[in-house]
C-alpha cells in the first residue's frame, strides 16, 4: 500500500492504528458491496426483465410482505451494529491515551503548528518522532479552532480555544507523512500543515542531540524560571519557610485539599496551580499565592511543568543531551497577545462530558487572543 | 361510466378556458396570488437562479482544485467561494427545493384540495424567502463571508472580519420561510384531505413531505435562535459562545448540528418521496411494503434529532456521548434501507418503462445506495476519525445530496413538467441528460472518496502533488455533470414554448393529479373529488381508460 | 366497483356561503380547524425557538450558579411580579374576549380588546423601566449601551447626561479623548473616592454589586457547593477576581436580555395583532359562526403570557434563597 503508485489508494500505513483502522475500512467496503451486489444486480433484472411490454399494462398487485420487510430489516441492523462495535473499540484505543507515552506539546495557531519536545526543541511545522514509541501529543489552541491530522497514523482531534485536548500513536515506519490542520481555520487553512518525520530511535537522538532547534531542555528552562525568574522557589524550595508546599516529590502523588477533597497532582494540577493558584489549596497552607496568569508563556508552563515533573524523578525522556544554550526561538508572545489558553487537559473519555468537556474549561481562556477586527 | 370522464381523453380534448396561467397576466397577478401554484413556479424560478449561482461556485472550486497549488484564487477568496457555495446550496437550494417547488405545486392536488390551507402563509413563506436570499446575496456582493456554512465559533464571532452578520439574518430569516411551509404542510395534510382519501390512501410523496414538515417545524426554529444569538454576539462583541468570559464555542456546535442534521432530512425525505412515486408510477405497481415506506420517512424524522453528535466525534466531545452517538446513528440507517428494498421490490413483476424520471428514480437508488452506505463508514467512530473533514466527507454529502436530493428533484421536475407547464419536454435529451448527470456525477465525487481516504482535507485550496490525478479526474467528471445539468435548462426552457402540448395524463397513471387538466385551473377541481382508490391502483376499476389511451396514442403516431 | 370516481359531488355553490369562509375550505369547521392546528404547529415552533434560548440557560446556570443568583438580584422581583400579574389579568380579558366573540356581543369585545391591549402596553412600559434601570447602572452587556458617566459627583453625572448624544454619536473621538492621561488620571482618582463611573458606557459589575455577590460566592465557597466551573471561574489570587466575576454575571444579563428582548418582540408582536382585532371587532365582524381569528390571537397571546410565566421564576426569583437566608 505505497502512495508511489500512479494513483494512490491508500495513504501509507505508518502507526499502530492503521492497520486497525484499515481493516475495518476493508470490512465496510465488503458489506457495502455485498450488499449493494443483490440490490444492483436485482434492480437490473428486473428493469430488463419486466420492462414495458404492453402500453398501459396492469401488472398484478403485490401488496408487500412481513417476512420480507422483517428480515430486510433485522440483517441490516445485525451488520450495521458489527459495525458499530468495531468502530467503538478503535474509537477507544485512540482516545484513552496510554500511560507511559513520550510527550509533546502542541499549539496551534493561525496558521502554524507549534511543537515542543520534552527535551526542548521546539519544531514548527515540522515534528520528528521516534518509531515503535508510544508519543502523545497533548494540544490547545491560541485563537481558534483547529485539528491536528497525520493520514498516515490515522488519527486526528480537535484543538480547542479554552482547553487541552490529546491523541496519541506510535509510528511504526521510518519515512516523511504529511501533517494537516483539519478544522477550517480562516485565511491560510490549507497552508497550515507539513511534515512529520520518523526516524529510528538512533537516528531521532541523534536529531535531538544535533539538529532541532538548540535550546535548553524543558527541565533545564522551568528551573531557572522557578529559581530565579519567576522566584517560585522563595516559597516552594525546601526550606523555604513553608510558605508553600515543597514540590520535592510532589508530582504523582496524591494531595488532600483545604475542601477534604484530595487530588492526584499530575500536569493538569500543576498548570492549574500555577495559573489558578486559589482554586484547589492543599491542606495546611493559605491561599496566598498570587497568579502567573499573563505573565508565563504556554511553553514557560510547559517547561514549569516538566521541572516539577523532574523533582519527583520523572523527567520523562530526556535522552542524554547537552545543549547549548541559546534562545531567540520565539515565545507565543510575540505573534499573539501573551494570553494563553489554560485549561486543565482533558482527556478524552475521563473528564469530558456532556456539552462541553471538562468542567474547568470555559471560564479559564484569559482575555481574548488576537482579536483580528 | 359517465363519470369517469375526469380522465379519459374525451376530457382532454375540452380543456377549460382558463388555467392557473391564463388567469391573469398582471405582475401583481403573480405577486399578490395566493395560488399555490403560482407560488410553486416562482420559488422554481428564484431557486432555480440561486441553483445556477452555487453551481458556478462549485465550477469555481473544481477549477482551482485542478492543479495542486491555489494558483486560480487567492486562498482567502477561495474560502469565501466554498462558503457561499456552501450556503446558497444548503439554506437557498436544497432546503426550499422539492417541499417549495414541488410539495406547493402538487401536495394539495394529490389530496384533492383547492389550495393550502393556510394560502396567505404561503406567500408570505415566498416573501421571507426572497428577502433573506436578498440579503445573503447582497451580503456576497459585499465582499463575501469566509467562514464555511457551519458558521463555528470562534472564528465566525470574533476573527472572521467578512459579512457574517448579513448572511447570518439572511440565514435566520430564510428559516422562517422553511418554518412556514412546513406548518403549512401539516395543517394541509391534516385538514384538507378529499372525502375518502384516509392516511394510508395518501401517495407516498404526500407522506415525506408530512414528515419533512415535522423536522421543519421542530428544528429550523432552533437554529435560528442560534444564528440570531451568533448575530447578535458579533454585533455586541460579547456572547455566550466567547471562551474569553466562560462561554462555550462547543455549544454552538451542539446547538448548530440539532438543526443541522435533521435538516440532512429535511433535503432527503422530500427526495424519497419523489422516488416512490416515480419508481412505482413507472412499474405501473403498487408500491411495495406502502406502510413500511410511509413510516420509515417518520421514524427518519423522529430518530433524525437524536443523532446530532456524530458530526462532533473528535471535537473533544465525551467518549461515552460519542458511542450513543454512533448508536443511534447505526439505527437510522435502516429506515433509508428499508426504502432501498422496498423500491427494488416494487420493480419485481412491474411494467417498467424507461422514461426519464424514471432514469433519475435509477439514478437516485444507485447514488444513494453509495450516500447511505458510506454513511456507514462515518457513522463508525473509529473510522470517523480518520475520515471526517476530509473529501471522504465532501464526497458522502454530496452523493447524499446532490445524487438524492437534485436527483429525485430532477426526476419528480420531469414528471410533473406536463403538469406544470401543460407542455411535453423533449424525452430523447432528458434521457441523455439524466445519463450525463449520472455519469458526470459519478466521476466527479468517487474520486473524492479515495482523496479522503488518502487524507486530503476538505476546504483546502492547495494539496499535496500527488492527489493531482484524481483531483483532475473530479473537475473533468464537473464538467460533465454541468453541462448535464445545463442541458434540462436549455430544453425545458424550449419545451414551454415549442413544446407539444401535454394531455392531461400522458402516462394514464392513477394519482389526483392525473385527473384534472394540465395545466390544472386555478381551483384546481371543478368540484372536490371523493376518493375510493386506493393508492398506486393501476387497475381500469379505479377509472383509467385504458383502452381510450391506446387509441390515442395510435392516432397520435398514425 | 363501477362507479366508483365520481369527481362530481359537493356542488356547495348553491349552498349558503357564510361570511369569512376562505375559498380554499369546504365549510366553517374545516376552516376554524385549520386555523387552529396552523396556530398550534407555530406555536410548537415557539417553543423549540424559545427552547434553544432555555438550552443555553440550563447549561450556563448549572455551570455558574452563584453568578447567576448575583444577576438575578439586581433585578427587580417587585416589578417582575407586578407584570406577572398584569399579564395573568391580560389573560382573562383575552379569554373573556374570546367568549363575546362566540357570543357575538361586539362591544364587549372591543372593551375586552382594549383592556387587553392596555395590559399589554402596561407590560411593555414596565419592561421599559426596567430597561432603563439596568441602561443607568451599566448593567447592559454589550459595551457602549450604557449610561456613559463620566463624573463622579452627582452633579456632574448629570452634566455628563446631558451631554451623552453627543458623545455617543461621536464614539471615537469620545474614546481617543479619554483615553488620554490628563482627562482619564483625574477620573481614576476620583473614582477611587466615589462608586461609581463608567466613561465609555460598559458593563459595570463593582461596588456594591460585586461586594454582594462576593458575599455569596463566599460563603458558598466555605459551604463547599461551589460547581467545577466556579471553583476556577471566579478566583485569583485567593480572592474573587472582579473581572471574571463581571463576565459570569454579563453571561446572566446576555441571556437576560436575549431572553426578555425575544419576549417583549412577541409582546409588540401580540399588540399588532391586538390592534387589527380591534378593528375587526369594531367592524363587528365576528359571530358564532366565525370567530376563529379571535380565537387563533387568543391562542398567541395566552402563549406569549406562559413564556413570561417561566421567565419570571427563572430570571427573577431562582437563586435569590442564596441572598436571604437561606441556601444549604
Amino acid at each position: 500500500m505505497q502512495s508511489n503508485s500512479w494513483v494512490p489508494l491508500f495513504p501509507e500505513q505508518a502507526s499502530t492504528f492503521a492497520w486497525q483502522v484499515d481493516y475495518l475500512y476493508f470490512y465496510l467496503i465488503l458489506v457495502s458491496v455485498a450488499f449493494s451486489i443483490p440490490i444492483v444486480l436485482a434492480i437490473f433484472y428486473f428493469f430488463v426483465k419486466y420492462r414495458e411490454k404492453e402500453k398501459y399494462a396492469t401488472p398484478d398487485e403485490i401488496h408487500g410482505s412481513i417476512v420480507l420487510e422483517t428480515t430486510w430489516s433485522i440483517i441490516p441492523f445485525v451488520v450495521s451494529m458489527t459495525i458499530f462495535l468495531g468502530g467503538a473499540v478503535i474509537y477507544y484505543n485512540q482516545y484513552r491515551m496510554p500511560a507511559e507515552a513520550m510527550e509533546i506539546y502542541v499549539v496551534g495557531k493561525q496558521w502554524m503548528w507549534k511543537f515542543q519536545h520534552s527535551t526542548g526543541q521546539r519544531e514548527i511545522n515540522e515534528l520528528h518522532v521516534p518509531v515503535g514509541r508510544k508519543v502523545k501529543l497533548t494540544m490547545t489552541t491560541e485563537d481558534v479552532l483547529h485539528d491536528l491530522f497525520i493520514p498516515a497514523f490515522r488519527t486526528k482531534a480537535d484543538v480547542v480555544p479554552g482547553r487541552y485536548t490529546s491523541l496519541w500513536f506510535e509510528a511504526t515506519k521510518p519515512g516523511k507523512y504529511h501533517l494537516y490542520c483539519a478544522e477550517y481555520c480562516g485565511l491560510n487553512h490549507s497552508g497550515m500543515g507539513g511534515w512529520v518525520y520518523v526516524m529510528p530511535q538512533d537516528e531521532f537522538d541523534n536529531w535531538l542531540a544535533g539538529g532541532g532547534g538548540s535550546n535548553q531542555t524543558p527541565v533545564e528552562a522551568g528551573k531557572e524560571l522557578f529559581m530565579n525568574k519567576l522566584g517560585c522557589a522563595s516559597c516552594h524550595a525546601a526550606g523555604s519557610g513553608q510558605r508553600g508546599p515543597n514540590l520535592t516529590g510532589v508530582f504523582g502523588t496524591d494531595q488532600k485539599l483545604t475542601t477534604g477533597q484530595s487530588v492526584r497532582a499530575d500536569e493538569e494540577y500543576i498548570r492549574n496551580s500555577i495559573l489558578n493558584p486559589t482554586g484547589q489549596i492543599v491542606e495546611g497552607y493559605q491561599p496566598i499565592m498570587p497568579t502567573f496568569k499573563g505573565q508565563v508563556t504556554e511553553e514557560q508552563l510547559v517547561s514549569l511543568v516538566a521541572y516539577i515533573k523532574s523533582l519527583s524523578g520523572n523527567a520523562g525522556n530526556t535522552g542524554s543531551m547537552t545543549t547549548p544554550a541559546t534562545t531567540g526561538s520565539s515565545s507565543n508572545s510575540n505573534i499573539a497577545n501573551t494570553t494563553v489558553p489554560t485549561i486543565p487537559k482533558a482527556d478524552r473519555g475521563n473528564t469530558n462530558s456532556g456539552l462541553s468537556s471538562n468542567p474547568n474549561a470555559p471560564s479559564q481562556t484569559t482575555e481574548q487572543t488576537n482579536r483580528q477586527r | 361510466m359517465q363519470n369517469v370522464n375526469a380522465i379519459n381523453s374525451d376530457f382532454i380534448e375540452q380543456e377549460p378556458k382558463v388555467n392557473y396561467l391564463t388567469n391573469g397576466f398582471t405582475l401583481k397577478s403573480w405577486l399578490l396570488t395566493k395560488d399555490h401554484k403560482r407560488i410553486a413556479i416562482m420559488y422554481l424560478i428564484t431557486v432555480s437562479a440561486f441553483f445556477m449561482i452555487g453551481g458556478l461556485y462549485a465550477a469555481t472550486i473544481r477549477l482551482e482544485l485542478l492543479t495542486p497549488q491555489s494558483d486560480l484564487l487567492e486562498t482567502g477568496t477561495y474560502n469565501k467561494v466554498f462558503t457561499q457555495h456552501g450556503v446558497i446550496m444548503v439554506f437557498l437550494f436544497l432546503i426550499p427545493v422539492i417541499p417549495a417547488i414541488l410539495g406547493n405545486f402538487l401536495l394539495p392536488i394529490m389530496i384533492g384540495a383547492k389550495d393550502l390551507a393556510l394560502p396567505r402563509i404561503n406567500l408570505l413563506s415566498l416573501y421571507v424567502y426572497w428577502i433573506g436570499g436578498a440579503l445573503i446575496m447582497y451580503a456576497l456582493m459585499q465582499g463575501g463571508v469566509d467562514t464555511g456554512w457551519t458558521f463555528y465559533t470562534p472564528y465566525s464571532t470574533t476573527f472572521s472580519n467578512t459579512y457574517v452578520m448579513a448572511v447570518g439574518l439572511g440565514v435566520f430569516i430564510n428559516g422562517f420561510s422553511s418554518i412556514l411551509t412546513g406548518l403549512n404542510f401539516i395543517v394541509t395534510v391534516h385538514t384538507m384531505r378529499a372525502p375518502g382519501m384516509t392516511w394510508f390512501r395518501l401517495p407516498l410523496f404526500v407522506w415525506a413531505n408530512y414528515a419533512t414538515a415535522l423536522v421543519m417545524i421542530l428544528g429550523t426554529p432552533v437554529i435560528a435562535i442560534t444564528i440570531l444569538l451568533l448575530a447578535l454576539e458579533r454585533l455586541g462583541k460579547v456572547g455566550i459562545f466567547d471562551p474569553a468570559i466562560g462561554g462555550d464555542p462547543i455549544l454552538f456546535q451542539h446547538l448548530f448540528w440539532f438543526y443541522s442534521h435533521p435538516a440532512v432530512y429535511i433535503m432527503i425525505l422530500p427526495s424519497m418521496g419523489v422516488v416512490s412515486e416515480l419508481i412505482s408510477n413507472f412499474s405501473r405497481k403498487k408500491i411495495f411494503g406502502y406502510e413500511f415506506i410511509a413510516f420509515s420517512s417518520i421514524a427518519i424524522a423522529v430518530f433524525g434529532f437524536l443523532v446530532w453528535g456524530h458530526h462532533m466525534f473528535v471535537s473533544g466531545q465525551s467518549i461515552y456521548a460519542g458511542l450513543v452517538f454512533s448508536f443511534l446513528t447505526m439505527v437510522v440507517a435502516i429506515p433509508s434501507a428499508i426504502k432501498m428494498f422496498n423500491w427494488a421490490a416494487t420493480l419485481y413483476k412491474g411494467s417498467i418503462s424507461y422514461d426519464t424520471p424514471m432514469l433519475y428514480a435509477i439514478g437516485f437508488m444507485g447514488l444513494f445506495l453509495i450516500g447511505g452506505l458510506t454513511g456507514l463508514f462515518l457513522g463508525s467512530m473509529g473510522l470517523t476519525v480518520h475520515l471526517t473533514d476530509t473529501y471522504f466527507i465532501v464526497a458522502h454529502f454530496h452523493y447524499v445530496m446532490v445524487g438524492g436530493t437534485v436527483l429525485g428533484y430532477m426526476g419528480g421536475l420531469h414528471y410533473w413538467w406536463s403538469k406544470m407547464t401543460g407542455k411535453m419536454y423533449s424525452e430523447f435529451w432528458g434521457k441523455i441528460s439524466a445519463m450525463l448527470v449520472f455519469v458526470g456525477f459519478n466521476l466527479t465525487f468517487f474520486p473524492q472518496f479515495i482523496l479522503g481516504y488518502q487524507g486530503m482535507p476538505r476546504r483546502y485550496a492547495s494539496y499535496a502533488e500527488e492527489l493531482q490525478v484524481l483531483n483532475i479526474f473530479s473537475t473533468a467528471g464537473a464538467s460533465v455533470l454541468g453541462l448535464g445539468l445545463v442541458m434540462p435548462l436549455i430544453y425545458l426552457t424550449h419545451s414551454l414554448i415549442f413544446g407539444k402540448k401535454a394531455p392531461a395524463n400522458p402516462w394514464m397513471l392513477p394519482g389526483l393529479e392525473w385527473r384534472i387538466p394540465s395545466p390544472p385551473p386555478t381551483e384546481n377541481f371543478e368540484s372536490t373529488p371523493i376518493v375510493t382508490w386506493e393508492a398506486y391502483d393501476f387497475s381500469e376499476e379505479n377509472g383509467l381508460d385504458l383502452d381510450e389511451a391506446r387509441r390515442r396514442d395510435l392516432a397520435a403516431t398514425v | 366497483m363501477v362507479n366508483v370516481n365520481n369527481m362530481a359531488t359537493h356542488e356547495h355553490d348553491d349552498h349558503y356561503h357564510p361570511p369569512g369562509l376562505q375559498h380554499q375550505f369546504e365549510d366553517m369547521k374545516q376552516q376554524e380547524e385549520s386555523v387552529s392546528l396552523g396556530m398550534w404547529a407555530f406555536l410548537v415552533q415557539e417553543i423549540m425557538f424559545f427552547g434553544g434560548l432555555f438550552t443555553a440557560y440550563l447549561v450556563f446556570r448549572s455551570r455558574y450558579p452563584m453568578a447567576f443568583a448575583a444577576g438575578s438580584n439586581h433585578l427587580d422581583a417587585f416589578w417582575g411580579g407586578l407584570n406577572t400579574l398584569v399579564l395573568i389579568v391580560s389573560s382573562l380579558t383575552m379569554a373573556l374576549t374570546v367568549y363575546y366573540a362566540q357570543k357575538g356581543k361586539r362591544m364587549a369585545q372591543v372593551y375586552l380588546i382594549i383592556a387587553t391591549m392596555f395590559f399589554g402596553a402596561v407590560f411593555l412600559g414596565v419592561k421599559a423601566i426596567e430597561y432603563t434601570d439596568k441602561y443607568n447602572h451599566g448593567l447592559v452587556p454589550v459595551a457602549g449601551l450604557n449610561k456613559r458617566t463620566k463624573a463622579t459627583s452627582h452633579s456632574e453625572t448629570n452634566a455628563a447626561s446631558a451631554e451623552r448624544p453627543t458623545t455617543q454619536t461621536n464614539l471615537e473621538s469620545q474614546e481617543k479623548n479619554s483615553l488620554p492621561a490628563p482627562d482619564t488620571k483625574q477620573t481614576k482618582d476620583q473614582t477611587a473616592e466615589h462608586a461609581y463611573a463608567n466613561p465609555r458606557g460598559e458593563f459595570q459589575w463593582e461596588g456594591k454589586n460585586f461586594k454582594e455577590s462576593s458575599e455569596i460566592i463566599l460563603e458558598a465557597q466555605k459551604k463547599n457547593y461551589l460547581t467545577q466551573y466556579e471553583k476556577v471561574g471566579y478566583f485569583t489570587n485567593g480572592e474573587l477576581d472582579q473581572k471574571k466575576v463581571r463576565d459570569k454575571v454579563l453571561i446572566f444579563y446576555w441571556i437576560y436580555f436575549v431572553m426578555t428582548g425575544l419576549h417583549a418582540l412577541h409582546m409588540i408582536i401580540g399588540l399588532g395583532l391586538m390592534t387589527w382585532l380591534l378593528w375587526k371587532a369594531w367592524r363587528g365582524s365576528y359571530s358564532a359562526e366565525y370567530y376563529s381569528p379571535v380565537e387563533i390571537s387568543g391562542l398567541y397571546w395566552h402563549f406569549v403570557d406562559i413564556v413570561w410565566i417561566f421567565l419570571f421564576p427563572l430570571l427573577y426569583l431562582l437563586g435569590r434563597h442564596f441572598l436571604h437566608g437561606g441556601g444549604h
